[in-house]
């Protein structure tokens, strides 16, 4: 018995590794005698300017090496004039390696500027500078400014839209839904802007051979995921412990909302970054309209919660409200100091993943607390005005 | 069991996520602080760098300790290089003057300081070598396709229909014509390849200067013949460099060394392309410019000549004071992707004395 048992352990595990085995053979052929396969193209270099900074009487551009072979930087150039320029550590850039293009040059704020990088067999790169403004220098007045930003856009909108608690307390349980559906609504719009976002900056600044799109995709599932597993453990242990489960839900919400306005922060602190100040005036005011909403989305919830009232109520609002909306300051920070544009793909995706959770929650919340049904006129009507409102606004700002 | 699995699983997820974005965010910022190199740019910014220069506008002058990039093609020594050819009589007294030239497409030319280039060639350069003969002379041309495409030798000039070099297509690998004509007029012209497309076959190199002389001969001076070319490297129709002679910056960083009071005759023959202009602008001075260099009569005093494609003449200037005068085209743009040059004007050593007299008395 015993020794059977021992054989047929053997053969599942020799059945796993045959395969395997086989997938290694594969490789190794395609690398050894079958190399010549591969010869059939001829791989082209390319090269990604990531970031452009504006210092001093110079033009520092980082530059990555994102193509399929190694290349070196031979000359660099300022809207199509060679100029002289010092490459460090070295001109030898292997895939993916990156170098740092100083260029002494004396740039006018708010001008537009082409940077040209130029390769061993001549090929041109070119990056546009739409206003060149000075790097930010990381300085207490600063993060000052950019934790009033983002106390602006994240934390007071959101209080200010969990105010509408007592009046959604107060509604019937049809308009309930149509103000839930209305916030799932709003948060659609807000996940499918983020995407667009993310797949943007990664269009404009990453190259090709980080499959931006696929990027993205990934990053949003996989932070849906973790979220999706991580709240259902929460609202599945509420269920059993003093924390109610509306109040599960909300916290839900709001750490979604959380990483989504970390997002948004991030926006916000590039784009002064990068000198885009009308630019960034114009985030602010959106993103302060939008997350109105957010507060909402956290109160929908929560005001079917029993036994909450008065000072412990208020309580828990205001730490909701800082979930969600205090993410937006330390977005602004990265963005403004440490921007690389994978980072904010990564944290864009991240933030409409996060989004989608929230929508999943709240459709589940409904579903539960009403009639098992999803098609009612308050739901499908609530849904439809959240979008639309949503598109509305962002014309209109 | 089956929990902390997929717990491990989510954690490392959001583990390598999390790495992965810092990684590619703090990697630009580790860059070692120890700087060496200190460079100065034209402008007299002092920049010290821990990497290397790259920079065809570099001076050595400027920055004494920093080792010039040297291309393997040498204009200096091209400017002042006179191909006479073979030369035997015939029968009836005429001079026979024979010439090789070997057309290639698989060249690489060091254009700029490490951009390496695809070239066709006659000769092996770009340009190709300067051919020259006297008026009436017989040229003859022995002409090979060593390349990989049909390639002619078409010379501006006068000639029978069939020497033209344009219906004549001489196949590649080893395809061979002669082409044979009466050297005129007197002037300065260029010669190219004429196979379709044509654009393409100059662009890519395949051009020289052919001088025909007076039977009478022209003054002594110190000669020099400069083509205005450009090369572009990336293929999206425009140069990415400009120069006199193929190398971007070459003479402003090696300047051609000239005397006071010498008369200088340059040959200068336009060959870019893409650009429907190119002009030329000496400095500190004036010429007298003889268009096509057909007439011994200078048409104009001037300092600045505006040439189309493959527009030509002769300029003839002498300097007065010793210095270092700039030459370049007046489309800035152009000079700014090298085509610039300097002449270092030294005290000439035979006429310095007589000088001194004539102020003298
Ligand atoms: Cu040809």
């Amino acid at each position: 018995m015993e020794l059977d048992n021992k054989s047929s352990k053997g053969k599942i595990i020799l059945s796993g590794i045959i395969p395997f085995a086989f997938l290694v053979l594969l490789i190794a052929y395609i690398f050894g005698p079958g190399s010549d396969l591969l010869d059939l193209g001829v791989p082209l270099p390319e090269i990604t300017m990531e970031k452009v900074d504006f210092v001093d009487s110079e033009i520092r551009v980082t530059v990555r090496n994102t193509g399929p072979i190694p290349v070196e930087i031979v000359m660099a150039d300022i809207n199509d004039r060679i100029q002289p320029a010092a490459i460090e550590p070295d001109r030898f850039l292997e895939r993916y390696e990156t170098a740092l293009v100083r260029i002494p040059f004396a740039w006018n704020e708010a001008e537009p500027y082409r940077i040209g990088l130029t390769i061993e067999d001549g090929t041109r790169f070119e990056k546009e500078i739409e206003a060149a403004a000075p790097a930010l220098e990381p300085s207490l007045e600063l993060v000052g400014f950019f934790a009033i930003i983002g106390t602006y856009v994240g934390i007071i909108p959101v209080m200010i839209g969990l105010l509408w608690l007592p009046f959604i307390r107060k509604i019937s349980k049809n308009k309930y839904h149509f103000f839930l559906a209305l916030t799932a609504g709003l948060l659609l719009f807000l996940g499918i802007d983020s995407i667009e976002e993310a797949l943007d900056v990664s269009e404009e600044n990453l190259a090709g051979s980080f499959n931006g799109a696929l990027l993205v995709a990934t990053v949003v599932v996989l932070s849906f995921l973790g979220l999706y597993y991580s709240s259902e453990k929460l609202i599945r242990r509420a269920a059993s412990s003093r924390i109610a489960k509306p109040t599960a839900i909300a916290l839900m919400i709001s750490i979604g909302i959380g990483l989504h306005n970390f997002g948004e922060g991030l926006a916000i602190g590039a784009a002064v970054g990068l000198g885009s100040i009308a630019f960034s005036t114009f985030l602010i005011v959106g993103f302060a309209l939008h997350n109105t909403t957010e507060g909402i989305a956290i109160a929908a919830p929560m005001s079917r919660g029993k036994a909450l009232i008065g000072k412990a109520l208020i309580g828990k609002l205001a730490v909701l409200g800082l979930i969600a909306g205090s993410p937006a300051i330390f977005g602004a920070w990265v963005g403004g100091f440490v921007y690389s544009p994978f980072t904010s793909v990564i944290f864009l995706a991240v933030g409409a993943g996060a989004i989608f959770q929230v929508i999943i929650t709240i459709l589940r919340w409904i579903r539960e607390e009403g009639d098992k049904n999803l098609s009612s006129a308050a739901v499908v009507s609530g849904f439809a005005a959240g979008m639309l409102v949503m598109y509305l606004t962002s014309i209109l700002v | 069991m089956k929990k902390s699995h997929s717990r491990i699983m989510i954690a490392s997820i959001s583990v390598i996520i999390v790495m992965s974005a810092l990684y590619f965010t703090f990697t630009e910022d580790i860059i070692a602080q120890q700087e060496d190199t200190v460079f100065v740019t034209h402008s007299g910014s002092v920049i010290k760098t821990t990497g290397e220069i790259i920079d065809p506008v570099y001076s050595t002058l400027l920055n004494p300790e920093y080792t010039e990039s040297t291309v393997e093609f040498d204009p200096m020594e091209y400017l002042r290089e006179f191909n006479y050819g073979k030369v035997s009589q015939l029968p009836d007294g005429t001079t026979l003057r024979e010439f090789t030239i070997i057309a290639e497409d698989d060249k690489i030319m060091e254009v700029s300081p490490g951009v390496f280039f695809n070239v066709w060639t006659f000769n092996g350069t770009v340009p190709g070598p300067t051919i020259r003969a006297t008026e009436g002379d017989i040229v003859r041309i022995n002409f090979i396709n060593n390349g990989s495409k049909p390639h002619t030798m078409h010379f501006h000039g006068i000639h029978p229909a069939e020497m033209d070099g344009v219906f004549e297509i001489v196949g590649q690998g080893g395809g061979r014509f002669t082409y044979e004509f009466e050297a005129g007029p007197v002037g300065v012209h260029p010669y190219h390849c004429h196979v379709m497309p044509v654009e393409e076959h100059i662009v890519r190199g395949m051009y020289g200067v052919y001088i025909v002389d007076p039977k009478e001969g022209r003054p002594a001076a110190d000669e020099m013949v400069m083509v205005l070319n450009g090369f572009d490297t990336d293929f999206d129709t425009e140069n990415n460099f400009y120069a006199a002679n193929s190398i971007p910056f070459y003479y402003q960083n090696n300047p051609i060394q000239i005397n006071t009071n010498e008369l200088i005759r340059i040959y200068v023959v336009n060959m870019v392309e893409f650009d429907p202009i190119n002009n030329l602008h000496l400095h500190a001075n004036l010429f007298y410019y003889y268009p096509t260099g057909t007439s011994l009569v200078p048409s104009f005093y001037t300092d600045m000549i505006t040439l189309s494609q493959t527009e030509r003449g002769i300029m003839e200037f002498e300097y007065e004071y010793p210095g270092k005068y700039l030459f370049h085209a007046h489309k800035i743009e152009f000079s700014e992707k090298g085509w610039v040059g300097i002449f270092q004007v030294n005290d000439n050593p035979d006429q310095k004395s007589q000088l001194e007299i004539e102020y003298g008395t």
